[in-house]
């Protein structure tokens, strides 16, 4: 099946107790783009994304993979359709190297009944992916613990790829970088993307977004206001919609979300 | 200038040692040093003899402990060990010399009574998300009031003379249960070391979060770590009466003060995430050497548990020690 769209998340509800943390959002995600999205604090983002990646249940709405309509429940089922996500918090495993921590969940097995470890290829496997993402990472051996935010973020990186991910779901893999650290991991984004990714970006580095991105998914008090073509807006259009809403006069039309902050 | 200098290289020195080896062998060095001591105290203590004893006094400890560090490792806690054995040695000692079932099917029993135990663990500590410290020290109780029950408070002796091959019986000269502890360590170290199931409780010790969003069942991995713990220590307790030849139902509390213990020195970190079945060994010979050397030095057994809760302090100290110096390595390298 053809379609425009690799992803397309139709009429998306979430709740959280008393908090409505989304309502009623569309989005579709092109074919090899990188889309940025972006809002508030508590406009919704993570959720929206922790959704499409397994973390969260949706209450109401439907996903389509590839035009296809796809019942994701849980990480595994995210996983098994293509879809990645690398977390703010980078879900790494401080006890573990690199190679470990790439093959966390999906470990290379030998024997018989697949219950042994094969450390040999998954090493082996590990540096060639290094190699190959072209990033400062010096061995697959190399501790976690004891690397940089920059790094962190490749190793998470390199986890996503291992697998032939589709697509790739960023939250915010810059918030914690120096500015060296942050624009070598945009030049790889960049790369990722020719290598046939489609990424999401949440960020509230604006900046970023209009450096790497295609689009712009904007949100606010859980509602979706716009997709925005970056090459057509500035800096400013892009922060008056997350703070102003779709309507840029800031009519109470648009305040009716307000409270649902969370 | 010089002095910033060489403190410097001090630091940079200290960050290129690899921490968990440090520990590793800070137990095995500590067991050495005390073994020496103790054999200038006492001439009984570097003797044939009480050594093979110190060992063979100890292999239901080790295997307690084995079971313990599935736990543990996974970032866990079960303090009900104790009176698990409490409960399956009385069961299992009823079995044989009151309802006089063939001894294998005592053990059977027993063992799929303590494996039940493990599970029941398992699915509290899962299931009401409470701190498994508590929860567990709550089924303790509850085994507790179960084991008293059934036992009545009495005592059972006069074991058949097979079950008394698990404490007496030798193959090749060696003690069976020396053989069985062996079979077990070896068996959980390559478990640990080289198995799919081994290397996903290390990342369920180390990061439970990240290991659900990996995609790894965390809620089926606790469930089957509290219940492997509760198959050892259901072995371990068939060990323990068979050595003793009797048992009631005060048989078996306080052997998990002694199993952690014996797995924090040993290097099982009480946060998850790192042990090896080597040092846990180490471990629980560590605080048994202590134990002999003081018995024949004379300082009796009330000082021993002075000391025991003393080392238990030093070692979760030492852990902590350890979890921050890595860290500051972290921080230094940003």
């Amino acid at each position: 099946m053809n379609t425009e769209y690799v992803v397309e998340m139709r009429g998306i509800c979430k709740r959280f107790g008393g908090i409505h943390a989304l309502k009623d959002v569309d989005l579709g995600l092109r074919r090899g783009e990188i889309m940025g999205i972006v809002g508030d604090n508590g406009a919704g983002k993570s959720t929206l994304m922790k959704i499409l990646s397994g973390a969260y249940l949706a209450d109401e709405g439907e996903i389509y993979i590839d035009g296809q309509k796809a019942h994701i429940q849980n990480p595994q089922d995210a996983f098994s359709l293509g879809i990645s996500m690398i977390y703010q918090d980078l879900a790494l495993f401080n006890n573990f190297d690199v190679a470990k921590n790439i093959f966390v969940g999906r470990e290379l097995v030998r024997g018989p009944l697949g219950i042994f470890l094969n450390k040999k290829s998954m090493y082996k496997k590990a540096e060639d992916l290094v190699r190959e993402m072209r990033v400062d990472i010096k061995s697959p051996r190399m501790s976690v613990a004891s690397m940089s935010g920059g790094q962190r973020q490749m190793v998470a990186c390199a986890r996503a790829i291992a697998f032939q991910s589709k697509i790739l779901i960023m939250d915010e893999p810059t918030a914690a970088l120096g500015v060296s650290e942050a624009s070598k991991l945009l030049g790889l984004i960049r790369n990722l993307k020719n290598m046939g990714l489609s990424i999401m970006l949440i960020t509230q580095r604006i900046p970023d977004i209009l450096a790497i991105a295609d689009r712009v998914f904007v949100l606010k008090g859980g509602q979706r206001q716009d997709i925005l073509e970056v090459n057509k807006v500035t800096l400013d259009d892009v922060v008056t919609m997350i703070v102003k809403g779709k309507d840029r006069n800031g009519n109470q039309t648009l305040e009716i979300g307000y409270k649902s902050y969370g | 200038m010089d002095q910033n200098h060489l403190s410097l290289a001090v630091k940079e020195k200290i960050s290129k040692i690899d921490l968990s080896n440090l520990k590793k062998y800070t137990v095995i060095f500590i067991l050495f040093v005390l073994m020496a001591l103790f054999s200038l105290m006492s001439p009984y203590f570097l003797t044939w003899r009480n050594l093979t004893n110190i060992i063979t006094q100890n292999t239901y400890f080790i295997i307690v402990a084995i079971g313990l560090s599935f736990v543990m490792i996974g970032g866990g806690i079960d303090l009900s060990v104790g009176y698990q054995m409490s409960l399956v040695g009385v069961v299992t000692a009823m079995l044989m010399t009151v309802y006089h079932l063939p001894v294998w099917l005592a053990i059977l029993i027993g063992i799929l009574l303590g494996t039940t135990l493990g599970l029941i663990n398992g699915l509290i500590v899962t299931s009401i998300k409470i701190f498994p410290l508590i929860a567990t020290l709550a089924t303790a109780t509850v085994f507790q009031g179960i084991s008293y029950m059934i036992s009545k408070a009495n005592t059972f002796r006069s074991y058949p003379e097979e079950f008394l091959f698990l404490s007496k019986g030798k193959i090749l000269g060696i003690p069976f249960d020396i053989i069985l502890a062996l079979l077990i360590a070896i068996l959980v170290s390559i478990i640990y070391t080289e198995t799919v199931f081994g290397f996903r409780l290390l990342a369920l010790g180390g990061n439970e979060e990240a290991s659900r969003l990996s995609g790894i069942d965390t809620r089926r991995m606790k469930i089957a770590i509290y219940t492997i713990c509760g198959f050892f220590t259901a072995i371990a307790t068939m060990v323990m009466i068979s050595k003793a030849n009797t048992t009631n139902s005060s048989f078996g509390p306080g052997t998990e003060f002694i199993a952690l213990t014996a797995a924090i020195v040993g290097g099982i970190s009480f946060m998850g995430g790192e042990g090896s079945i080597q040092s846990l060994i180490a471990g629980v010979l560590l605080l048994a050497v202590l134990g002999n050397g003081m018995q024949l030095a004379g300082w009796g057994t009330y000082a021993q548990f002075i000391v025991r809760g003393m080392i238990l302090l030093g070692a979760v100290a030492f852990d902590e020690f350890q979890r921050n110096a890595k860290k500051m390595i972290r921080v230094k390298n940003r």
